[in-house]
């Protein structure tokens, strides 16, 4: 499901949709309360900035100086924003 | 400790030796008499280096037991200041934040508020924070100062940010955030002389909130706060308060918990995310603290870990790397086990001809020989292989491999309806299914937690072991079952075993249970070289916990049985001496029921035996067979053991077959104990205790129906 390129700045698309190595800014969580609030104690609160690394069934991002790794099924639920207009 | 007699003691970062400023209301004799220590908590984020500091603190001064009434485990140690004061260190579980979300978590929260049964409200906090990763670890530092409680922070692996770019200065951050920052390096012993002395003086009682609430949430934990002022005036925690009572948590006076109520539904109703917006502000306070102390975010640049992680993480070879693991792990148990085996072994044996020889023949020479020594140096022998089975499990936790393996087996959980998080568990389960069950507090969701706390005792524990290379050698001769069939049968065991876990996880969890499986979130810490220190203690714990129940449960009923099994006295053969006994007349009552599954009324007496723990069947047949406790001399008894007709009793079917049960078989009281306490009743316990004997004994019961098919 993994997109490369298409997606333009500023306009929210889900985290599975950037292409590894991309950096996006998070825009906000679209999941279960209890789910959001473990992602924002990892680092995935809102405005904070996410690298994602490995792409896949499940993924891989850097976020506060950490490697996290996500089910696509949660990656799906995170909305983001390139900082960078590209993916 | 590099410390000058009285006055001085050597800073080890500057180098420089420094005044040793003493508590004012402390004085150093008078601290070394002090029976009541002070108690510090301490905590810190998973891969924070904690537990690593906290053996560094203690050494081998440590005590591992159970908060009153949970299962999870308690870990405290007694460390020495600067000065020479005993204070007692509680390592809290590992934790992001101070909403709890796990069994673990809750009773972390519960220490660090005093409400911990049988533990008093510790005087201070220790935060341990990965300083390559300040912001989110300084995240929870945030909500432990609101507690109240004066908190030093230690900053550990400051070499792991400097190798990062990240430069750090304490002072700087001591000054704007107003607690004592420490750096340490705790794998390598470095700062821990500070540390040391920073625990031995004042320290600042944090306070007050630094963060700014946004606008609307700050008019709602005003109003709380007020309305509980006014119920207790004395409360001067109110406004950390009103926020628990906000997201529900907390207890309060009646007039504080209507407000947060009627707030807790105005934002629901204006879609305010007013949790969104704490953890932003606190994010957000944080970033400008760390911008201002000159703390910058490093780089991040390609490095092993990613090397290391782009062949481990392969959807295909990341698979091959798993299976070496494993692979190396079950020959490492059987091969480099079996040297120290043979030690125990022949100690033993040597043991009880020492007793043997110096002992006037009788009833007590008989009980210690054939009881107390046969009994317990069965069980023993296996010490080596767990050992190395947690020694194994140690090191791939510590490197950082274990989170992989749980990333990359994701995928194949959820297919039976569980996260990756499930298989830390299941691993220790190879090791015992207690800390197994144990480990479940960390998986999140209360079904997933419930099926793996089910499914865990099909893991085959090391308990099984002796069972297993008993029956094998019994089943075959060497001559025709080479070592490498030997461990490709024993592979096939935990293979039966696991495989059979995972269907009735499917089974438990989609059918039984239903729901969806949890999403995965799993932090993957950076590779690094194993702290060995921390390893072997663990080691040294699981010895100590597994040589005390061989000296007490296995003791206890080792003696039990050479009573059951030689008494009433009677004449005549050993054999029609056993079938007149206690346990032999309870093997008989058994022996109509087991019989389908080609087992006799001596199986019988193991089976019973063995309901305790499973390592009791071999000890129990080491004394039913009369052959002491040496490995070679039971299998050669069971071997020529016979049914009254003179059929062979240990066929290669009946072996399989009991193997077959003892795969299967729920037979470890103790792991009957932890689940209920797990789960918090009879019934889940009952359930895991009728499904697994019931498998077993149709498990068994198959095997020789197919021999019998095969056979003709």
């Amino acid at each position: 499901m993994e997109k490369k390129g298409g997606a333009k700045k500023h306009q929210p698309v889900d985290l599975t949709q950037v292409g590894s190595g991309a950096e996006v800014r998070v825009r906000s969580l679209e999941c279960a309360p209890g789910t959001c609030q473990r992602l924002r104690e990892m680092g995935f609160c809102e405005n904070a900035l996410v690298r994602k690394i490995r792409g896949g069934a499940d993924l891989v991002c850097w976020v506060c100086g950490t490697r996290v790794a996500l089910s696509a099924r949660l990656a799906r639920q995170i909305l983001v924003e390139h900082v960078d207009g590209r993916s | 400790m590099r410390v000058w007699p009285g006055k001085f003691w050597l800073n080890t970062w500057t180098g420089v030796p420094e005044k040793i400023t003493l508590r004012a209301d402390r004085p150093v004799d008078r601290m070394k008499k002090d029976t009541s220590k002070r108690w510090i908590a301490v905590i810190g984020n998973p891969n924070a280096g904690k537990s690593t500091l906290f053996n560094a603190l203690t050494g081998l001064r440590q005590r591992v037991g159970n908060y009153p009434g949970v299962t999870v485990e308690k870990r405290t140690g007694t460390a020495y200041t600067l000065h020479g004061e005993a204070i007692e260190l509680i390592d809290l579980p590992g934790m992001y934040s101070l909403s709890p979300r796990s069994p673990d978590e809750e009773i972390a929260l519960q220490v660090l508020q005093g409400k911990a049964t049988g533990l008093p409200r510790p005087d201070a906090v220790l935060c341990v924070v990965d300083a390559s990763n300040l912001e989110r670890n300084l995240f929870l530092v945030t909500q432990v100062m609101e507690l109240g409680l004066p908190v030093l922070v230690a900053l550990n692996m400051v070499d792991v940010a400097e190798a990062r770019g990240v430069r750090i200065h304490p002072e700087q951050l001591e000054q704007k955030i107003g607690v004592k920052f420490i750096p340490t390096q705790a794998h390598r012993g470095k700062g821990l002389v500070e540390l040391r002395a920073a625990l031995g003086q004042r320290l600042s009682q944090a306070g007050e909130r630094k963060w700014t609430m946004p606008a609307p949430l700050a008019a709602a934990v005003g109003q709380i706060a007020a309305a509980w002022r006014e119920a207790q005036p004395a409360e001067i925690r109110a406004e950390g308060k009103a926020l628990e009572l906000l997201s529900g948590s907390g207890e309060g006076p009646e007039g504080a918990r209507k407000l947060a109520m009627a707030w807790r539904e105005r934002f629901g109703k204006e879609a305010y995310d007013w949790a969104a917006a704490v953890a932003g502000a606190r994010f957000a306070y944080l970033r400008d603290v760390l911008h201002q102390a000159g703390v910058g975010q490093g780089w991040r640049e390609v490095g092993w870990t990613d090397r290391i992680d782009s062949l481990v993480l392969h959807p295909v070879f990341g698979w091959g790397v798993l299976a070496g693991m494993m692979m190396a792990l079950f020959i490492s148990i059987f091969s480099i086990a079996s040297f120290p085996m043979e030690w125990i072994d022949a100690g033993f044996s040597a043991l009880g001809q020492l007793v043997q020889g110096h002992m006037p023949p009788g009833i007590f020479r008989d009980l210690l020989v054939d009881g107390v020594l046969a009994g317990v140096g069965g069980v023993v022998i296996f010490l080596p292989q767990i050992l190395i089975l947690f020694f194994f499990l140690g090191l791939l936790e510590d490197s950082g491999y274990l989170a992989r393996a749980a990333f990359l087996l994701d995928r194949v959980m959820h297919r039976v309806g569980l996260s990756g998080k499930s298989f830390i568990p299941l691993l220790s389960s190879y090791a015992c299914a207690i800390p197994g069950i144990m480990a479940t507090r960390t998986v999140e969701d209360p079904k997933d937690r419930l099926t793996t706390i089910l499914v865990a005792p099909l893991m085959s524990c090391s308990a099984r072991i002796p069972v297993y290379t008993t029956l094998l050698a019994a089943a075959v001769p060497a001559t025709l079952f080479p070592a490498w069939g030997k461990a490709a049968a024993l592979l096939g065991l935990y293979a039966l075993g696991t495989g059979t876990a995972f269907a009735l996880a499917w089974l438990f969890r989609k059918k039984m249970l239903g729901g969806g499986s949890p999403p995965l979130i799993l932090e993957l810490p950076p590779y690094r070289m194993p702290a060995f220190r921390t390893v072997l203690l663990r080691m040294w714990e699981r010895a100590l916990i597994f040589l005390r129940r061989a000296g007490t449960v296995i003791l206890a009923l080792s003696i039990l049985l050479w009573f059951l099994s030689n008494f009433p006295s009677t004449s005549g053969e050993a054999s029609e001496r056993l079938a007149g006994s206690f346990a032999g007349q309870l093997g008989h009552w058994l022996e109509p029921i087991i019989r389908p599954l080609g087992f006799d009324w001596r199986i019988g007496i193991g089976l019973v035996a063995s309901l305790a723990a499973r390592e009791v069947f071999v000890s129990t047949m080491s004394i039913v067979y009369h052959v002491g406790g040496e490995e070679g001399g039971l299998v050669q008894a069971m071997r020529g053991a016979t049914w009254p007709d003179g059929a062979m009793i240990y066929t290669p079917a009946t072996c399989v077959a009991l193997l077959v049960f003892y795969v299967y078989a729920l037979q470890c009281l103790s792991t009957v104990a932890v689940a209920k306490r797990e789960t918090g009743g009879w019934i889940w316990p009952a359930f895991m205790m009728f499904y697994m004997t019931g498998l077993a004994y149709l498990g068994a019961w198959l095997v020789q129906l197919i021999a019998r098919l095969v056979g003709g």
